[in-house]
């Protein structure tokens, strides 16, 4: 589904700095695989799920999508994003629409749905993220955790066929962290294709099918949840998960 | 305090001052016969008003006709100023050179020299090879400066908004310009309504400055009138009244509309 190879990608900072986020960055993820990303900040997490669909664009290498070098000058990006739904840190809800305008409106300006087709699909996803009750207040009006769940059922609307978290449940209050993990293990289970960085271990262990920890832009170490938890070989890993264990 | 409040508390200090000012006059033996009966004729009369025209109706006077202009040029520069402004603050982020840098030129080449050059400039020497009516000169003239102005507000009301609210809807497969147009502008214009409305205000008061091409709004009319009866103060108090009737409803417009859309706040 998803095929990176030999990513590289360096940002210039405004001091003319090089900072090298993905070195030679290899990897691939399996139809309805849920693969999880760690590593300590500034490692390459956000840049790697930036460059999956060009938020963020690299500097060399290929990535393939269901087939697709997304970096072929002849395609359509916008085409290659309605297949990858994107959930951010700070949920980057649209605060001048209301709950169900948030998660109508790409619908029917991209996917060309007409408006009662688009009203069903996102009350079925507001149901599903258990919401429903709240489809026309604004979203200042609501929860940290609400907020992001709309936000997954926005990027679920889509219908798209990956799912990427970036640190989903990292602004949240520790008693909201629950409700937006459930619905993410949901998802996993019904055979979504998901690329999630977390620190949640927990989520990890439940419903991931393999653990990434990166540092300085590379993948250092990658297994099952199990074998992070019971024996991390770098001594890197073993650092980077005494702090967050 | 609320809206209405406000407006009292406005309109109170307002006829404060014009009291004051009337007490000075009568108090400080200053000698001047006022003659305000000759106001009213100036806004609306009932007559004929030539021997083309002789049917006896209720016309409008001088600075009525002057007003109506004035709002007129205003109504019409100040939807233009947005049109020229939205594009020029969209431009003047582009990732283009060319484009960022036309746009920052014309930007530069309007909010430095004066207005009133733009205006001759643009009356004589592009109105006559376009063969422009004073009217419209003058239109282009202030839609033209205010569009500048309107450009860098909208400019910097864009980069208001958090780079999030951009990528979100990128990624969700808009484009950049379905993004600009439901996520982002709607946002900005929100937020830079305050800055807006100064500038709108102060575009109609800069209008007055078309009528140096005899196009004959609110000022023009003024001045002939004056030429006319020697009234200076009751015309020109008169004449500031109306500018004001023009800018305070906008101001208060505005208010409501910031009011309105400050429900998803
Ligand atoms: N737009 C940018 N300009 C300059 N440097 C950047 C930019 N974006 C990221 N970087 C740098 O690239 C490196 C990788 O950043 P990235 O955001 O991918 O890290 P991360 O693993 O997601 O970290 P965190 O856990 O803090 O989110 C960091 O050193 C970061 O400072
Ligand atoms: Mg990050």
């Amino acid at each position: 589904m998803i095929e990176a190879r030999n990513v590289y990608k360096t940002f210039r900072t405004p001091d003319r700095k090089e900072v090298k986020a993905l070195v030679n960055f290899s990897t691939h993820v399996n139809k309805a695989e849920v693969v999880v990303i760690i590593g300590p900040s500034g490692s390459g997490k956000s840049t790697f799920l930036r460059c999956l669909n060009r938020l963020d664009e690299i500097d060399s290498g290929e990535i393939i999508i269901d087939g697709v070098n997304i970096y072929d000058k002849k395609i359509n990006i916008n085409k290659i994003r309605e297949e990858i739904g994107m959930v951010f840190q700070l949920f980057n809800l649209f605060p001048h629409k209301t709950v169900l305008e948030n998660v109508t409106l790409a619908q029917q300006v991209v996917r060309k749905r007409n408006k009662g087709e688009a009203f069903e699909v996102a009350r079925g996803l507001l149901h599903k993220v258990g919401i429903s009750e709240k489809e026309n207040v604004y979203p200042s009006q609501l929860s940290g955790g609400q907020q992001q769940r709309v936000a997954i059922a926005r990027a679920l609307a889509m219908h798209p066929k990956i799912m990427m978290f970036d640190e989903a449940t990292s602004a949240l209050d520790p008693e909201m962290i629950g409700e937006v993990l459930d619905v993410m293990k949901t998802l996993a289970r019904e055979g979504m294709t998901m690329v999630v960085v977390t620190h949640e271990m927990g989520f990890a262990r439940e419903v991931s099918d393999r653990v990434i920890f990166m540092d300085a832009g590379q993948i250092v170490e990658e297994g099952t949840a199990e074998h992070f938890f019971t024996n991390p070989v770098h001594k890197r890993t073993k650092l980077f998960l005494s702090q967050i264990l | 305090m609320t809206f209405n409040k406000r407006s009292l508390i406005t309109v109170g200090i307002l006829s404060i001052i014009t009291a004051s000012i009337y007490y000075f006059f009568t108090q400080k033996g200053i000698i001047y016969i006022w003659h305000w009966e000759k106001i009213p004729e100036m806004l609306f009369y009932y007559g004929s008003k030539s021997a083309d025209d002789p049917t006896p109706k209720f016309r409008m006077g001088v600075l009525m006709m002057g007003f109506v202009l004035t709002l007129k040029i205003s109504v019409f520069s100040i939807f233009f100023g947005i049109i020229i402004g939205t594009v020029v603050g969209i431009a003047r982020l582009s990732h283009e050179p060319v484009t960022r840098g036309l746009s920052l030129s014309y930007v530069e080449l309007i909010r430095n020299t004066p207005l009133l050059v733009q205006i001759y400039i643009i009356y004589f020497f592009v109105g006559s090879i376009l063969r422009l009516s004073a009217f419209a000169a003058g239109t282009a003239a202030l839609s033209i400066f205010a569009g500048a102005y309107v450009g860098e507000i909208v400019r910097a009301g864009i980069q208001s908004i958090h780079k999030g609210q951009m990528e979100a809807s990128r990624s969700l497969g808009m484009s950049y310009g379905r993004a600009m147009r439901h996520i982002i502008l709607p946002q900005a214009f929100k937020r830079i309504i305050p800055p807006l409305a100064g500038q709108f205000i102060s575009l109609i008061k800069d209008s007055s400055l078309v009528s140096v091409i005899a196009l004959a709004d609110l000022m023009f009319q003024a001045q002939q009138a004056f030429a006319r009866t020697y009234y200076a103060f009751e015309i020109y108090f008169t004449v500031a009244l109306l500018y004001l009737v023009m800018t305070f409803t906008l101001s208060m417009a505005t208010q409501y509309i910031e009011r309105r859309l400050a429900i998803s706040d």
